[in-house]
């Protein structure tokens, strides 16, 4: 788990990173955190946690338990319970999930849907927030 | 019966004080045993071989890192492999530089060596696999051309560096604690710009045109190569000061 903010010092113990400098290829798919600061195309999922760095390129369909995004991503996003769009995200997608923060300066091409009950007030502040944005 | 192996750089004069302080330390503790020296014999397998046929009770690397992987390399995957399971240990009692392997099952110098081949803690450990080579500590790789291949991804680094494949290794200094009891296979890259890569894989392949695969810094291995685990393959006199649990 971690807190409610785009650090990575909350992954410091994530087992899987994937570096700067690495292109991975193919459905990529874990138990425990992964940390992505490079390329990848295919598939992410992981029944824990993902953080995608703000140098990273990821062009795939994403699912995890929370996801906290700095970076692009490509494709559709499913978080079954937390996600955080950091203000450098740029997102091509459409999105689920349980709980949801948007920092100034995140662009979304896509849908967002609220998974749960809980998170309905979530889905509501975000529109506000398009809203006010338009 | 514990049966020694010295390897065969020991015969030099340099040795002399470390291999005389290890064989009284041997007699103190009633540990005496057959020596065989490596630098006499031409066929290391089949001495080896014999030994555990013989019924040695622990075979005893007396040496670094590459006097363990020869005395591995006539045991695992041959007829006395199951005589050896059931029936030898395998001591280490490092001399000299290249020690990692002793000192990731926390035996830092050959007293402390005899100490812990006296006290018996065993541990069953993990050995890599590299094609047809076992290994203990490592392998590695120049990072820039080499792709690895996992069945459902391959991943490909964009910059020059080192891959690492380890199995056990302890280096604080670059945040490496491998577990030989996980059945995985620690993978890190680490690339020029500081770019850090890590991974816990199982099996895959390994290719790159044009660089080979070291392994435990001794055995250099052609690519494409497949590379896995084999869990508790060996059971090994440790110390209480080992890097794994």
């Amino acid at each position: 788990m971690f807190n409610r903010d785009n650090k990575l010092e909350k992954f410091k113990d994530a087992e899987t990173i994937i570096g700067a400098s690495i292109k991975v290829k193919g459905n990529f798919h874990g138990q425990g955190n992964i940390v992505i600061e490079g390329m990848l195309e295919g598939s992410l999922k992981t029944d824990a946690n993902i953080f995608i760095g703000e140098k990273a390129r990821v062009v795939a369909n994403v699912e995890a338990k929370d996801l906290v995004v700095n970076g692009e991503i490509k494709g559709n996003i499913k978080v079954k319970s937390y996600l955080s769009l950091g203000g450098t995200a740029k997102i091509n997608g459409d999105i689920q999930y349980g709980e949801l923060s948007i920092e100034k300066g995140a662009t979304v091409n896509g849908q967002l849907t609220a998974v749960n009950d809980i998170s309905k007030k979530d889905n509501r502040e975000v529109e506000n927030i398009k809203t006010i944005e338009e | 019966m514990h049966v020694y192996i010295y390897d065969d750089y020991l015969n030099k004069s340099k040795y002399n004080k470390s291999v005389n302080r290890m064989e009284i330390r041997l007699t103190d503790l009633g540990l005496n045993g057959k020596i065989i020296r490596l630098g006499g014999i031409k066929n290391i397998k089949g001495t080896i071989q014999n030994e555990i046929k013989l019924g040695a009770k622990t075979i005893v690397a007396v040496g670094n890192n590459q006097t363990v992987n020869k005395i591995i390399g006539a045991i695992i995957d041959t007829d006395i492999y199951g005589d050896f399971q059931k029936k030898t240990l395998l001591g280490i009692i490092p001399i000299g530089s290249d020690n990692s392997i002793a000192a990731s099952f926390g035996i830092k110098n050959e007293e402390d060596a005899c100490n812990i081949l006296l006290a018996r803690r065993i541990e069953k450990i993990d050995l890599g696999l590299v094609g047809d080579y076992y290994f203990l500590n490592e392998a590695s790789i120049e990072s820039y051309g080499t792709n690895i291949n996992l069945e459902d991804y391959s991943l490909e680094p964009e910059e020059k560096g080192t891959i690492r494949i380890i199995n056990l290794l302890s280096d604080k200094i670059n945040n490496i604690n491998s577990n030989p009891h996980d059945g995985l296979l620690d993978v890190i890259i680490n690339t020029r710009k500081k770019s850090q890569t890590i991974l816990k894989l199982d099996k895959f392949n390994i290719v790159n045109k044009n660089e080979q695969l070291l392994v435990d810094g001794v055995i250099s291995v052609k690519t494409p190569v497949d590379i896995s685990v084999v869990r508790d393959r060996v059971s090994v006199i440790v110390g209480k000061d080992r890097s794994f649990q």
